[in-house]
C-alpha cells in the first residue's frame, strides 16, 4: 500500500524509580498521548501547569482516522502554538454538495466571511495533526514530561489523588498524581478501572473508511452520493486530504458481514466504480482500509473524584458531522484552564464540576446532531429508510436549492457550543453588546494592533490573553488592576476611531466584556465597573 | 412554512412511527396523509400534492 507519512519512533526514557515506584508525586497525569492529551499538556503548559503524560505507543497513531478541523479547534490550536504548523499542509475549505443519484440536490456552505482567521474547516490526516500538536509538545519539555512505551493497568482513587500502575520497558511502577485526566478514548483503561458505563445509542450500521492516494485537481469539499449508479443503495462520502490523499466513506448493506466487507478484494472494486463514475481517471491506490460504526454515547458527568474524563474517553459522537476529535479539543481547552488554576490555587476544585456540566451539555448536543446526521447517511431503521427515499426523490424533482427536503440531508457540520446555562456566566443585560452571547465564544473580527512590544495580530482572538480578558470599548484602558485572577484589559478604541467595530459588536461606548481563559464570555456591562468586573471573575473562581 | 429545524423534527418522529409501524407501514402512511389532509383544509393544495407525489419510476 502506497504510504504519505513516515513515523517517527520516540525512544522510552528510563523513569528514576525508588522500589518499583516514580518517587515524585506529580501535579497532574494525562493518561493518553492522542491528540486530546497532548492538546491538554499544551493547554496546561499554556498556564505555566506542569503534567506527565502516559501513552502506550512510541509514535503518533496509526491512521488518518479524523480528517476535519473545525474552526473552533483552529483558534484552539493556535492559542496552544500548533496552528501555523498545521496550516502548512492543511486544506482549507467552505462548501460540499450532496447527490441523490445523479442529481446534485444540497449545497453545504458553512460560515464564512472575511472576518475570519480560519477557515470553517481544514483538512489533515489525524497521524500528521497529531505530530504537529506533539512537534509543538516536545519544545514544551520544561512543562510536559511525555512518557512513551508505558501503559496504565490500574487505577486506585481517593479524595487527594489518584495512584496509577505503569506497565513499562523498565517493568511495572507506581504513579502518583493529584489529578488523573483520562485522554485514552473510547476503550480507554481509567473508564474500565472505575467501573464507568457509557450510556446512549449504538447504531448498527456498518461504514467502510478507505483512504486512496490519488492526484486529482477536485478542489477541497465534502461530497455525499445517496444511491449513485456506481454502486446502487449506498451512501458514499468524499474528502480531500492533504499529500493526494483522499478519503471514502460508505456504508455496508445490512446482509454483509463486515470483517469480510473490509478485505481489499471487497472494498477496491466499489470505490473503482465509483471513481470512473465521478470521471476519476487518474492511476490510485489504497493506503488505508478500516470500518466503523456509529456511537451516541456519554459518561453522565466527567469528574469522578481526582478522575476527568476528556474526549472519546468521555464520550461517542458519530463521524457524521465531524464531531468526534473536535469536541475533544474542546473539552481539553475546557479543563485546561480550570485544572491549572485549581491546582495554583487560584480557583476552588468546585470549578471542576463546571468541566464536566458544559461539556457533558455539549456532548449532549453534539450527540443530537450527530444523530439527526447518521440517521440520514445510514437510516437505522425500515421508517428512516423509506422516508429518506421519499426525501430525497422530492428534493431531486427540483433545481438545487429549491426544495426545502434537501434540507435533510444537511450534514450538520459541528459549530463551536454556546454554554447556555453555565454557573460560570456572570447575570448581565441582552441589550449589551446583543451580537456577544455569554456562555459563547467571542465572534472574530479583524484587529490591527502595535503595542508596546511590537506585535500586531490580524484579528482580535490573537490579542486575547492566557487569563481572563477584559475587552472595552473605550480609547483608554480603565484603571482595573487587582484583579482576582491573571486578566488582560484591552481598550478596543473609541467610536469615532473604530465606528465598525462598535457596529459589528452592537456596543455602545463603554461596554465591558469580560472572556474566560478559552474565550467564552464570562460577563458583559455597560461600563468598566472594577467592582462588578472582580465579582464576576471571583465568582467564577469560587 | 416550516422551518428546516422543524422540517427535522417531524421527519425524524415520522421515521420513526413508521418503523414502528412495522409490516403495517403503508397503512400507517395513508392514514397519516388523510390526518394532514384535514389539517391542510385546502383542496387545491392537496390535488396539487397528490400529483407532485406521483412516482416517475
Amino acid at each position: 500500500m502506497h504510504s504519505y507519512f513516515e513515523y517517527t519512533h520516540y525512544p522510552y526514557q528510563p523513569v528514576p524509580l525508588v522500589e518499583a515506584a516514580d518517587p515524585q508525586r506529580h501535579a497532574i497525569t494525562i493518561v493518553g498521548g492522542g491528540p486530546i492529551g497532548l492538546t491538554l499538556a499544551l493547554g496546561l503548559a499554556r498556564q505555566g501547569v506542569k503534567s506527565v503524560v502516559i501513552e502506550p505507543r512510541d509514535c503518533v497513531s496509526l491512521g488518518s482516522r479524523a480528517t476535519c478541523i473545525s474552526r473552533r479547534s483552529m483558534e484552539i490550536f493556535a492559542a496552544t502554538g500548533c496552528a501555523s504548523r498545521i496550516l502548512v499542509e492543511g486544506l482549507n475549505w467552505t462548501s460540499g454538495t450532496s447527490y441523490y443519484r445523479e442529481k446534485p440536490i444540497y449545497r453545504l456552505q458553512m460560515p464564512m466571511d472575511a472576518n475570519q482567521r480560519f477557515y470553517p474547516m481544514v483538512n489533515m490526516q489525524q497521524c500528521m495533526l497529531e505530530q504537529c500538536i506533539l512537534d509543538e509538545v516536545l519544545t514544551r519539555s520544561n512543562l510536559i514530561e511525555l512518557r512513551w512505551q508505558s501503559k496504565v493497568m490500574s487505577v486506585a482513587h481517593d479524595a487527594e489523588g489518584a495512584r496509577l500502575q505503569i506497565e513499562s520497558p523498565q517493568g511495572s511502577y507506581a504513579i502518583e498524581s493529584d489529578y488523573v485526566v483520562a485522554c485514552d478514548g473510547a476503550r480507554g483503561v481509567v473508564r474500565q478501572a472505575l467501573g464507568l458505563k457509557f450510556a446512549g445509542t449504538q447504531y448498527e450500521g456498518t461504514y467502510i473508511i478507505v483512504d486512496i492516494h490519488l492526484k486529482s485537481e477536485y478542489p477541497t469539499e465534502r461530497r455525499a452520493w445517496f444511491d449513485p449508479p456506481s454502486n446502487p443503495g449506498a451512501t458514499i462520502l468524499m474528502h480531500k486530504q492533504p499529500r493526494d490523499i483522499w478519503r471514502v466513506d460508505y456504508q455496508l448493506r445490512d446482509d454483509e458481514d463486515a470483517a469480510e466487507a473490509v478485505k481489499p478484494e471487497q472494498v477496491l472494486p466499489r470505490v473503482k466504480a465509483h471513481l470512473d463514475w465521478i470521471g476519476e481517471t487518474g492511476t490510485w491506490e489504497p493506503v488505508w482500509i478500516s470500518s466503523y460504526k456509529a456511537n451516541c454515547l456519554t459518561l453522565e458527568k466527567y469528574n469522578h473524584g481526582r478522575v476527568l474524563f476528556a474526549g472519546d474517553a468521555a464520550h461517542l459522537v458519530p463521524i457524521f458531522g465531524v464531531r468526534g476529535l473536535n469536541s475533544g479539543i474542546d473539552d481539553s481547552f475546557n479543563l485546561a484552564w480550570k485544572l491549572a488554576y485549581v491546582v495554583k490555587g487560584i480557583a476552588a476544585p468546585l470549578l471542576l464540576d463546571t468541566y464536566s456540566d458544559e461539556r457533558v451539555f455539549a456532548a449532549r448536543q453534539n450527540i443530537a446532531a450527530g444523530a439527526k446526521s447518521t440517521e440520514m447517511m445510514a437510516p437505522p431503521s425500515h421508517g428512516f429508510d423509506l422516508m429518506r427515499q421519499a426525501a430525497l426523490s422530492l428534493a431531486a424533482e427540483q433545481p438545487m436549492g429549491e426544495s426545502s427536503f434537501a434540507s435533510l440531508v444537511n450534514p450538520r457540520q459541528t459549530s463551536a457550543i454556546t454554554y447556555l446555562e453555565s454557573r460560570l456566566n456572570s447575570a448581565s443585560s441582552d441589550a449589551i453588546a446583543p451580537r456577544v452571547a455569554l456562555g459563547a465564544v467571542l465572534p472574530e473580527y479583524p484587529w490591527k494592533s502595535v503595542d508596546a512590544g511590537g506585535s500586531s495580530g490580524m484579528h482580535l482572538s490573537e490579542q486575547l490573553g492566557k487569563g481572563f480578558t477584559i475587552l472595552v470599548f473605550a480609547e483608554a484602558a480603565p484603571d482595573l488592576r487587582n484583579l482576582p485572577a491573571p486578566a488582560t484589559v484591552l481598550a478596543l478604541g473609541a467610536r469615532a476611531s473604530v465606528p465598525a467595530l462598535y457596529e459589528f459588536f452592537s456596543a455602545e461606548e463603554g461596554v465591558t466584556i469580560v472572556l474566560r481563559p478559552d474565550a467564552h464570555v464570562l460577563a458583559k456591562f455597560a461600563h468598566a465597573d472594577l467592582a462588578r468586573v472582580c465579582a464576576a471573575i471571583q465568582s467564577a473562581l469560587r | 412554512m416550516l422551518t428546516d429545524t422543524e422540517l427535522a423534527e417531524a421527519y425524524t418522529a415520522t421515521c420513526h412511527a413508521v418503523s414502528a409501524a412495522g409490516e403495517r407501514s403503508e397503512l400507517y402512511l395513508a392514514r397519516l396523509s388523510l390526518l394532514l389532509m384535514k389539517e391542510l383544509g385546502d383542496p387545491k393544495r392537496i390535488q396539487a400534492a397528490i400529483s407532485q407525489a406521483q412516482l416517475s419510476d
